[in-house]
């Protein structure tokens, strides 16, 4: 069982398919343990705000990066977003949205929420690499040993 | 001498004529200038600015006509109205007269009342509104001059503007003139008496609803009664004080309350042209006197040929005619005067000889609207008369209000419809905006869900050909090939169908386009970047264009990649891109030395799904060309192309040049 406090990033994706080849890309590139999958809007809102099944979660263990799908039971994705937004506690964590076309990454934009990046799906490596790099987040491409323990930073 | 009134030129040979014109003219406001020749006449009028000439025909130096067509034909003299007077009365003088253009022809023996009401009417007809002099305007009709000068003082004293008339006759004149806003009367007067003045404005559909103040003598008991009976709405006793009189005045209009304006009809009391016909000239006459004593004039005229020639050139009011004539008989006039609809209406009196029922109901039957005997008793006659012109005057008020009426109904009905249209149009286009918002989402669902399982399937298929390649053998492989790409065409298909949707319902956005640098952009990115072609591209210098830039943009991306792909085989490819002007619109044209197409499926080339080459050949899902033409369409132009197999093909689509769009 992965340590919750060690998460970096939150996959909030409800398509079990999508989600499952996100996941392998991440494996592949050995960031898999990093990544912490929710598969609906309110679970990502309790991991966030530390509520409910989260309530255990250390406040010092910070989230550094948000992929989020956005058609998601529950609440919805742009739902997350505003609540992310709004809050001072998570507002700056940097979001990048997973869209299914350019179409809808323009419906996204006017919504103008700050959203800091979109990647379209699937999750080609490659590009979250790009995205991963504009935000400034180059220690999340370093690579972790499995095991190891203790922090690289 | 008045600074301020309007001159009137009269020019008359006779001494008793001029004297009895300015008796006349001069009390009613009028500045008069007599002349007894042309000579003096031309003289006056080189000089002097008048508003009116009354010009007897006859001179000693010539022949009025010729000074009437000098006047006419003068710029600085044309628009002055001119009114003959002749003592020659033969209706073919009354219409040469007219038709030299003369704007009035009176004949003589005249009444002078009736010279002056006509010239009130021509002088109204020719200025330009003035203004309502200001109060509240009054008409005095007292033959006491005394009397007349203490109540017109006191009138004024209290801010009315005081019109005054020394007998019933002219003061029922000047109301048709210009309607007061009350009438004071005196019961007693010579001539017509003070009940009959306001029974007869009660009778005038112009004048009905000025409210009159009976003036009656102190021992007259009976004349309050008359007063009353007569219409009057209030009266006061002469010996009264002149307060109570302004008072009772005060009190009437008053009650009276706003009047609203019918100038638009004419007063029964105006000035009545009667077209007298018959063949014998002592009856003729002695007719011409009573009517002229009536205050109308009368147009004698001795057959009906004349009759008839005459109301070519001036309408009257009322026609009085002989049945028994030699020529065109009284009965032939009577069935061509009613059978004409401009003089249809003009009321038509029909004189028999006394015992002749025959030629009487004969009358009747042939349109007239009236018959009398002809006798010595010409009251008959003149009361015949009123009433007919009476019963013309309500026609016309019908009429009048009738007409009105409609219009206003047809003002409302429009208005009505104009709303109705409105509001259902703004109904439609909700609709439609609501249709459009429902396919908007529509669309976005169905692309959104399609594509889910799509990535799935194209996600895993690559999965499996990555990590379990061991497993499968070549022909495996071949066959999860077609898999992944049947996914990616669907994938492609998804997005061409959606982008054709989203192309049919986007608002257009016009400006101006550069076609130069939108081609240039368009083949930087298709032809520059594939350094294994060799392609020869030409692009011509392109008008501007106007229209939404991002739509014709993929109008040139499409057209262009097309031609690209296309010319896949050759070796070097040839692009061509020009435009001509022809007529209202441009032609562009995008031309291409690729594998070409058969014309006999032209037709084909720019539908939906529709494709001339195999998959295998040229890759692409068939909906760029439809795209391409919907755009064009939407902009207001037309598409289409010319192909030879083997050779190449030429696409062509036109712009409206003013940017007009079926949008």
């Amino acid at each position: 069982m992965r340590d919750l406090n060690d998460v970096e990033i939150l996959l909030v994706e409800d398509n079990p398919h999508d989600a499952e080849m996100t996941l392998r890309a991440f494996t592949s590139h050995r960031l898999a343990n990093r990544v912490h999958h929710v598969t609906d809007g309110s679970e990502a809102l309790a991991f966030l705000f530390r509520t409910g099944a989260y309530a255990a979660r250390a406040a010092s263990a910070t989230t550094r990066l948000i992929l989020l799908d956005l058609k998601l039971p529950k609440v919805d994705g742009l739902e997350v977003l505003r609540r992310v937004k709004s809050d001072d506690r998570t507002r700056m964590i940097p979001v990048v949205v997973l869209t299914s076309s350019n179409q809808e990454k323009d419906i996204v934009e006017t919504y103008r929420m700050g959203v800091n990046s979109y990647i379209i799906k699937p999750v080609d490596f490659d590009k979250f690499v790009d995205a991963v790099k504009h935000l400034g987040l180059y220690w999340l491409l370093l690579n972790r040993v499995p095991g190891e323990g203790g922090e690289t930073s | 001498m008045n600074p301020e009134a309007l001159q009137v030129l009269i020019v008359d040979d006779s001494l008793t004529v001029r004297m009895d014109l300015e008796e006349a003219f001069r009390p009613a406001g009028f500045n008069t200038t007599l002349c007894s020749t042309i000579g003096e006449a031309r003289e006056a009028l080189s000089r002097g600015v008048y508003a009116l000439v009354v010009l007897d025909v006859l001179l000693p130096d010539g022949d009025g006509l010729s000074l009437l067509q000098e006047i006419k034909t003068t710029a600085r003299s044309r628009d002055i109205p001119v009114l003959l007077l002749s003592s020659e009365a033969e209706v073919e003088d009354r219409i040469r007269g007219l038709k030299t253009g003369a704007d009035e022809y009176v004949g003589k023996p005249y009444n002078k009342a009736y010279v002056l009401a006509r010239s009130r009417e021509l002088l109204r007809a020719r200025r330009p509104d003035r203004p309502a002099p200001p109060g509240t305007h009054v008409l005095l009709i007292d033959d006491s001059e005394t009397f007349r000068q203490q109540l017109r003082e006191a009138l004024e004293a209290r801010g009315f503007a005081v019109a005054v008339a020394p007998s019933g006759e002219e003061g029922l004149r000047m109301a048709a003139d210009a309607r007061p806003r009350a009438v004071i009367v005196d019961g007693v007067m010579p001539g017509i008496d003070g009940a009959t003045v306001i029974r007869r404005v009660r009778g005038d559909a112009a004048l009905r609803t000025v409210p009159c103040l009976l003036l009656t003598a102190s021992e007259d008991r009976g004349g309050e009664l008359r007063a009353l009976d007569a219409g009057a709405d209030s009266y006061a006793r002469k010996e009264q004080d002149l307060d109570v009189i302004l008072a009772k005045l005060t009190a009437m209009l008053r009650a009276a309350g706003e009047q609203p304006s019918s100038d638009a009809l004419p007063s029964l009391l105006g000035p009545k042209r009667i077209l007298t016909v018959d063949d014998s000239p002592t009856y003729l006459n002695a007719l011409a006197a009573h009517l002229r004593g009536e205050g109308y004039e009368p147009i004698l005229s001795r057959s009906g040929q004349e009759a008839i020639d005459l109301l070519a050139v001036q309408i009257v009011d009322c026609i009085l005619l002989d049945l028994v004539m030699p020529g065109l008989s009284g009965h032939e006039v009577c069935r061509r005067i009613k059978g004409t609809p401009v003089w249809r209406d003009i009321p038509l009196i029909i004189l028999t000889a006394k015992d002749d029922q025959g030629a009487m109901i004969d009358g009747i039957n042939a349109g007239a609207d009236d018959y009398i005997t002809k006798s010595d008793d010409f009251e008959t006659l003149k009361a015949r008369l009123r009433a007919q012109l009476r019963r013309k005057q309500y026609e016309d008020e019908n009429r009048n209000i009738r007409r009105e009426l409609l219009r206003k109904e047809v003002e409302a009905a429009e208005a009505r419809a104009a709303r109705e249209l409105a509001e259902t149009r703004a109904r439609l286009l909700e609709e439609v905006e609501a249709k459009n918002r429902e396919l908007e989402s529509f669309s976005y669902s169905v692309s959104h869900d399609l594509r889910a399982p799509l990535r799935a399937i194209d996600g895993f298929s690559k999965i499996l050909l990555v990590e379990h390649s061991q497993a499968l053998d070549t022909e495996g492989k071949r066959l999860l090939g077609v898999v992944r790409e049947s996914v990616k065409t669907m994938g492609d298909l998804i997005d061409d169908l959606l982008e054709f949707s989203r192309v049919g319902r986007a608002e257009m956005t016009r400006s101006s386009v550069v076609m130069n640098a939108l081609v240039d952009s368009v083949a930087r990115e298709m032809i520059g970047t594939d350094s294994s072609r060799v392609i020869d591209f030409h692009r011509a210098d392109l008008p501007e264009a106007a229209g939404d830039r991002a739509m014709l943009r993929q109008v040139v991306a499409n057209l262009l990649g097309n031609a690209v792909k296309y010319t896949g085989p050759r070796n070097p490819a040839r692009i061509e891109i020009g435009a001509r002007a022809e007529g209202d619109e441009i032609v562009y044209f995008v031309k291409d030395n690729g594998v070409g197409f058969e014309m006999q499926y032209v037709q084909k080339l720019f539908g939906v799904f529709q494709r001339l080459h195999s998959s295998r050949e040229f890759e692409g899902t068939g909906v760029g060309l439809a795209l391409v033409k919907r755009i064009v369409e939407r902009h207001g132009g037309r598409v289409w192309a010319e192909g030879r197999v083997g050779e190449g093909s030429t696409f062509f689509f036109t712009l409206r040049k003013d940017g007009g769009s079926n949008a």
